[in-house]
């Protein structure tokens, strides 16, 4: 999800092409081409030139109508609706090849699917398979504590930094439940990085940006990553 | 010598050039288009030279084809005279290609797979029927606005604009 104002312009994109099995976008205003999962202009007068990231998140339907019920949602376009996606999509995908050069000492397979966090200067993937198992995550990336949280569909994944007032918090989440508390104070906090009752109630842990992507897609775009 | 095609038999030479320079026009612009069909397909790998090449490529033919194409008519008149119905055939089809590609430089065959949707349309959240609560949906809140995009939209279409609190924004996928 990307800004498409760039140096005062707001620019409008088609799809244009595949870069490695990443689509190229192309603005109508300089006809540049754009990486979409890097949002970087490859090709073209603003070559160089890097769209703004804006936050947003993958999660069930359910989850986001209880966060945001007087939000809006994407219509289907009626014209071409018999083609989306079938409801098992992402096992369909995962079967996807690749084409990328593969290791095959890498532990991660291509298509393995692994959140994407960089910041500091630094990228880590968490595999999606370790954080099922372990979430929530506490972890230190570029010298700032973030606590990683996974909904009950274990499909939404969000990441936050864990201090506050300079305090690092220690959070546990009861099975099965997104009722989330921080030892620290005992407060509870909800999977939107609010504090909802206790000592800290009301504040709102800073969100950090992820990014649910494939390995191999990852990779090229974070060649130092590390793998948590 | 052909007594019924005083031109050709005035000058053998020019008529041969000017065929040349048709073959050869036609072939520049066919490269022009399929060389970056081929080098941006999917399910291939990529490298920044061919992305270079593919962009450039695109971004002259447009231009290139309709120069070439008024070349390749003024030749096809100049030959035409001289041709018999064989070589009247072959200008006929030469021209038929060159005007394929000038009219394939102005389209975007990725939006031919995988259709836009330049004007973006919304439901409330109780009037969406179309999501069941179990799907993805991809969402962002922007000045008190949210907004949510199914994912089994967003995989077809990939790209969709929208100004959400006022910002203006591409969802991709």
């Amino acid at each position: 999800m990307w800004e498409r104002n760039v140096d005062g312009r707001t620019l409008n994109f088609h799809l244009s092409g595949i870069n490695n099995q990443n689509f190229i976008m192309r603005d109508e205003e300089t006809g540049s081409w754009w990486q979409q999962v890097s949002g970087q202009c490859i090709a073209g007068p603003l070559k160089g030139k890097q769209l703004q990231l804006v936050a947003h998140d993958e999660l069930p339907f359910a989850l986001w109508k209880h966060e945001q019920p007087e939000g809006r949602v994407l219509k289907p376009d009626e014209r071409v609706a018999a083609q989306y996606e079938p409801v098992d999509w992402e096992d369909r995908y995962a079967k996807l090849r690749v084409i990328t050069p593969v290791d095959p000492d890498d532990p991660l397979k291509p298509r393995d699917l692994v959140i994407g966090i960089a910041m500091n200067g630094t990228a880590k993937a968490y595999p999606m398979a370790r954080l099922e198992k372990l979430a929530p995550v506490a972890d230190t990336l570029g010298g700032t504590a973030i606590v990683i949280l996974l909904d009950t569909s274990k499909k939404s994944v969000r990441a936050f930094e864990s201090t506050v007032d300079g305090r690092a918090l220690t959070f546990s989440v009861k099975q099965d439940t997104l009722q989330i508390a921080d030892a620290e104070t005992g407060s509870n906090w909800d999977f939107t990085g609010r504090a909802t009752a206790g000592p800290l109630a009301g504040r709102q842990l800073r969100r950090v940006m992820v990014l649910k992507d494939y390995w191999f897609d990852w990779k090229i775009y974070h060649p130092d990553t590390a793998v948590y | 010598m052909n007594a019924a095609s005083p031109a050709a038999a005035r000058r053998p030479a020019h008529t041969v050039l000017a065929w040349l320079a048709l073959w050869l026009m036609a072939a520049v612009l066919l490269a022009m288009i399929v060389i970056p069909v081929y080098l941006i397909m999917p399910f291939k790998s990529q490298t920044p030279r061919a992305i270079d090449l593919a962009f450039n490529l695109k971004r002259w033919s447009p231009l290139a084809t309709v120069l070439g194409l008024i070349t390749m008519v003024a030749l096809t008149i100049y030959l035409w005279r001289s041709g018999r119905w064989f070589k009247r055939t072959v200008l006929v089809m030469l021209m038929a290609l060159a005007a394929l590609l000038t009219w394939f430089a102005r389209q975007n065959h990725f939006e031919w797979m995988f259709h836009p949707l330049p004007a973006a349309a919304f439901d409330k959240v109780s009037d969406a029927t179309f999501v069941n609560d179990s799907d993805q949906v991809m969402a962002i809140s922007v000045n008190q606005e949210a907004a949510a995009y199914p994912i089994r939209e967003m995989a077809y279409h990939h790209v969709v604009e929208d100004t959400v609190g006022g910002v203006p924004l591409v969802a991709t996928y």
